[in-house]
């Protein structure tokens, strides 16, 4: 009887040990998205400027959307690599674009003085982007294709490698395959 | 030694059915929380006192305030954002209201919030695909542990009958030096 019951502990030890290597490996702050690979969502937000600008207006091009906001320390911290992606990519093909994430224009102003940084910026006051895509605290970025789907989402500040890495690969993808099936794509 | 490897068994697999238990609660006790709120808390979707005159927008609040209490907050994660007072949750708030009185479904709200932020999202997690071991393994553990308890107490009972079938017929299982010094015991005492 205790003989065959050996087989026992494997079998309820090894799932507990499974469970906790699992769950005390893992980053439990970052949230899988189940938005990698889905279309984009449509905004109509307001710039700076006082235009408005939608996603469909980017059709064509590759998109890094960008949700930050002044009061958001690791925002500091991949500006740089936010101010280097724009100086390497030409804005006809890779559009860079910050959505203010409960945050004034006053406060974002001020912070793109202090920091530099030419590209567009959006304001989001109702917040309801953020919630079409799925944003839970920032900064969160988005690599959008010229055909408008999703290819990643970064929870956290983005670095270099990851940026060059995502928009060469968006890159690499043949326009005509990409604008396949998009509505009136003008580049 | 050997009583503790007979135990073994059992430990282990009521130890393994708790933490399947708690989990398959959290998301009831956090209902039930929300549940409780809505009567005493004033409502997240504010500023519209409307649903103090009109029973229609009344109907619409408590069936938002049912959705938003099982929906996570996404900033303070172990809250509904029927309870939290983030800024992002008020706001998930009024989304789920507008969308209910857009003629959507709780399902289809649901579906909508789980499409964007995952699974996570829902403070109950849905009874299909893995999900199932959640509810079941409790029912399952306890099932195992009955059979196993049932097996047991059958043993025994069996060998307690031996044991006394064999004392009747005369080669008791304690010998008889013994039962002298048993009967001299009771006496004295």
């Amino acid at each position: 009887m205790k003989k065959k019951l050996r087989w026992l502990l494997p079998l309820v030890a090894l799932p507990i040990l499974w469970l906790l290597y699992w769950g005390m490996g893992r980053d439990t702050y970052v949230l899988p998205s189940p938005m990698a690979g889905l279309e984009a969502p449509e905004f109509h937000l307001v710039g700076f400027d006082g235009d408005t600008l939608s996603l469909a207006d980017l059709r064509g091009r590759v998109v890094i959307l960008n949700f930050w906001a002044s009061w958001c320390i690791p925002c500091r911290t991949e500006h740089p690599v936010l101010v280097q992606t724009e100086r390497t990519w030409d804005d006809s093909e890779v559009v860079l674009l910050g959505v203010v994430y409960q945050d004034s224009r006053a406060n974002a102003e001020r912070f793109l003085a202090q920091y530099g940084g030419e590209w567009t910026h959006v304001l989001d006051p109702s917040q309801r982007t953020a919630i079409d895509y799925g944003v839970y605290g920032v900064p969160e970025t988005f690599f959008i294709g010229r055909d408008g789907h999703i290819s990643h989402k970064k929870v956290g500040p983005v670095t270099w490698d990851l940026v060059r890495y995502q928009v060469d690969s968006l890159l690499a993808v043949p326009v005509s395959s990409a604008n396949a099936g998009s509505v009136g794509g003008t580049p | 030694m050997s009583a503790m490897r007979r135990w073994l068994p059992i430990t282990l697999v009521l130890a393994f059915s708790f933490p399947a238990t708690a989990v398959s609660q959290e998301g009831e006790t956090a209902r039930g929380t929300a549940a409780a709120q809505e009567t005493e808390a004033p409502q997240t979707v504010e500023d519209d006192r409307s649903a103090l005159t009109d029973p229609a927008e009344a109907d619409l609040d408590a069936r938002a305030a049912e959705v938003a209490g099982g929906l996570r907050c996404p900033v303070c994660r172990n809250q509904s954002i029927l309870e939290s007072n983030a800024d992002l949750s008020r706001e998930m708030h009024r989304v789920v209201r507008e969308r209910l009185a857009a003629g959507e479904t709780p399902e289809e709200v649901e579906a909508y919030f789980v499409s964007r932020y995952g699974e996570w999202i829902l403070l109950k997690p849905q009874a299909r695909g893995i999900n199932l071991v959640v509810y079941a393994l409790p029912v399952i553990v306890l099932l195992l542990g009955f059979l196993l308890a049932r097996n047991r107490l059958r043993k025994w009972a069996r060998a307690g009958a031996v044991e006394t079938s064999a004392g009747a017929t005369g080669s008791g299982s304690i010998g008889v030096e013994d039962e002298e010094w048993l009967r001299d015991a009771l006496r004295e005492s």
